[in-house]
């Protein structure tokens, strides 16, 4: 096979058709960027964090959805609410820790409240305006606290007990509506018993989030991970299906792992979720940025915050039962480790080969195609989650993925 | 008799504003010049513990954090406070400031 030039670099083969491969600006473009963050992130549910990451009133957490500062909390009553992390006064950040407890004083802050440190306006869980520093003074009879609650969000706690949070008040789909159908797989195992968070970490890495997403939903990369590669290929790997469901996301597949195939290896049955067959592995990839990994006897769930269009934030947590014995939970650790952590098999290979696109699609790059074209009866080396994440993708951005500058709607027609 | 032994008086600084926990009840001590005053831990206003954010100066007590106000020579409200504070009766018998504490003072704080 002849090397090309510029001019036959850049024209993809007859034989691809339009969905089989993806200009690579939609990667590498800042200005699509900035539109995803628009027309995308602010526009669908995201699972922010764990129910339990907030296990007693007055706990909370704050983050950002397409660059809007947001904090989850728990109130007195229990309940979980979502709020923009912004004072309605002077647009000021409310609470800058990354997590943390309202039931602690603080310097500029007092137990129970959300404080702005700014003016010293304050917060009660549900988002009333609870106290304006020299409220009548300023404001005589015409501004009331009453007046100046905070912007809450939509937000459910729902699937395995997973704090779900949308920017979007006028979209009416529930978390059921929106992400039901794909995670219905897996829906028994997570509501069996209540979850608990025992690892998280975050990692900051130079690729386009949808590169890391492509990554989770399709299993040709297998070639890259050596233990799977020497290990998994068995006809049961090629047997699982990869299953588009609305909204554009991805079940891919579901199968028993051998893990005493495993260098060192034991089967892992014993500590399977509950309901879920010994050994059995569901993987499910949620549009634009989610991933729940069901790894027989621990759940990985992975939630992306794109930084830019070249910089994505992952944010990994590993979960047991709450139930577990310390022993127990030694066991789900050691197994979630032994895949996922610094030293496991898998993930640092997976970023270096994200990283490795990332550093070859950095902005103003030429445009590039990028092909997904596996057809394998919509099998694991199928890159058919692919197609359909960029079919949504192209619907909600009205762009045509394999050549951003041209609209979907018309392309479609 | 629930008259409970707070802390010696020796070394209790004018104007100081100090914390203790009298079998079990969290209250704040504070020295008048000579006179003692002991109220409970928290401001009647948002919670606030009064340990951290009181002051006393020129007479007037102080929540540094929405800056209520009262005489603790009776408790009054002054100033922007909108409730009275409660203290505890007080003595200083033997070089011991003592306080009656039958059960703990509180307050009711509204809930949205």
């Amino acid at each position: 096979m002849p090397s090309r030039n510029a001019a036959q670099w850049n024209t993809p083969p007859n034989s691809l058709r339009i969905d089989e491969f993806v200009d690579s600006r939609i990667y590498s473009d800042p200005a699509i960027f900035e539109e995803e963050l628009e027309k995308i992130w602010k526009k669908s549910w995201l699972p922010v964090c764990h129910e339990s990451e907030l296990p007693e009133p007055y706990d909370f957490r704050t983050l950002t959805i397409a660059r809007e500062p947001i904090l989850v909390v728990r109130g007195p009553d229990n309940k979980i609410r979502a709020f923009l992390n912004v004072c309605p006064h002077r647009g000021m950040l409310i609470e800058r820790r990354p997590s943390g407890s309202f039931l602690e004083n603080q310097a500029s802050g007092n137990p129970k409240h959300m404080t702005c440190m700014f003016h010293g306006w304050q917060f009660d869980m549900k988002g009333n305006c609870a106290m304006i520093t020299r409220e009548k003074e300023g404001y005589q009879d015409r501004l009331s606290r009453k007046d100046l609650g905070l912007r809450e969000l939509r937000c459910e706690t729902t699937f395995g007990n997973f704090v779900w949070v949308t920017l979007d008040d006028n979209n009416t789909q529930s978390v059921n509506d929106w992400a039901g159908d794909a995670l219905a797989c897996i829906q028994k195992n997570l509501d069996a018993e209540p979850l608990e968070v025992f690892h998280y970490h975050k990692a900051i890495i130079g690729t386009n989030y949808k590169l890391w997403h492509d990554t989770n939903s399709e299993f040709y990369h297998d070639y890259m991970h050596y233990f799977n590669r020497i290990t998994g290929f068995t006809p049961e790997y090629f047997a699982r299906k990869n299953v588009a469901h609305k909204n554009g996301h991805v079940v891919v597949g579901t199968f028993e792992v051998q893990y005493e195939k495993y260098q060192l290896g034991k089967s892992r049955a014993e500590l399977s979720f509950p309901g879920l067959p010994p050994n059995q592995w569901f993987m499910v990839d949620l549009f634009p940025g989610a991933n729940f990994n069901l790894r027989g006897s621990a759940l990985r769930v992975d939630v992306m915050t794109p930084l830019s269009a070249d910089t994505v934030m992952i944010e990994f947590r590993g979960l047991g039962l709450k139930r577990d014995t310390a022993e127990e939970r030694m066991r789900r650790i050691e197994h979630h480790n032994s895949i996922w952590g610094p030293f496991g098999r898998n993930l640092h290979e997976d970023l270096l080969g994200v990283a490795g696109q990332g550093s070859a699609m950095l902005p103003g790059s030429e445009p590039r195609r990028i092909i997904q074209a596996r057809h394998e009866n919509e099998t694991i080396h199928d890159e058919v989650g692919m197609r359909h994440f960029y079919q949504e993708w192209g619907r909600r951005m009205n762009r045509l993925p394999s050549d951003p500058t041209r609209k979907y709607m018309e392309a479609a027609e | 008799m629930a008259w409970k032994r707070v802390c010696s008086v020796d070394g209790f600084a004018a104007n100081a504003v100090r914390k203790f926990t009298v079998d079990g009840v969290e209250v704040v001590a504070v020295n008048l010049g000579g006179d003692f005053r002991v109220i409970p831990p928290m401001c009647p206003h948002m919670e606030e513990p009064l340990g951290e954010s009181g002051l006393y100066q020129d007479g007037v007590f102080t929540c540094t954090k929405h800056l209520w106000q009262w005489d603790l020579k009776t408790g009054a409200k002054t100033g922007v406070a909108e409730r009275d504070i409660k203290m505890y009766r007080t003595k200083v018998e033997g070089g011991e400031l003592l306080a009656f504490i039958d059960k703990p003072l509180e307050y009711e704080y509204v809930e949205e």
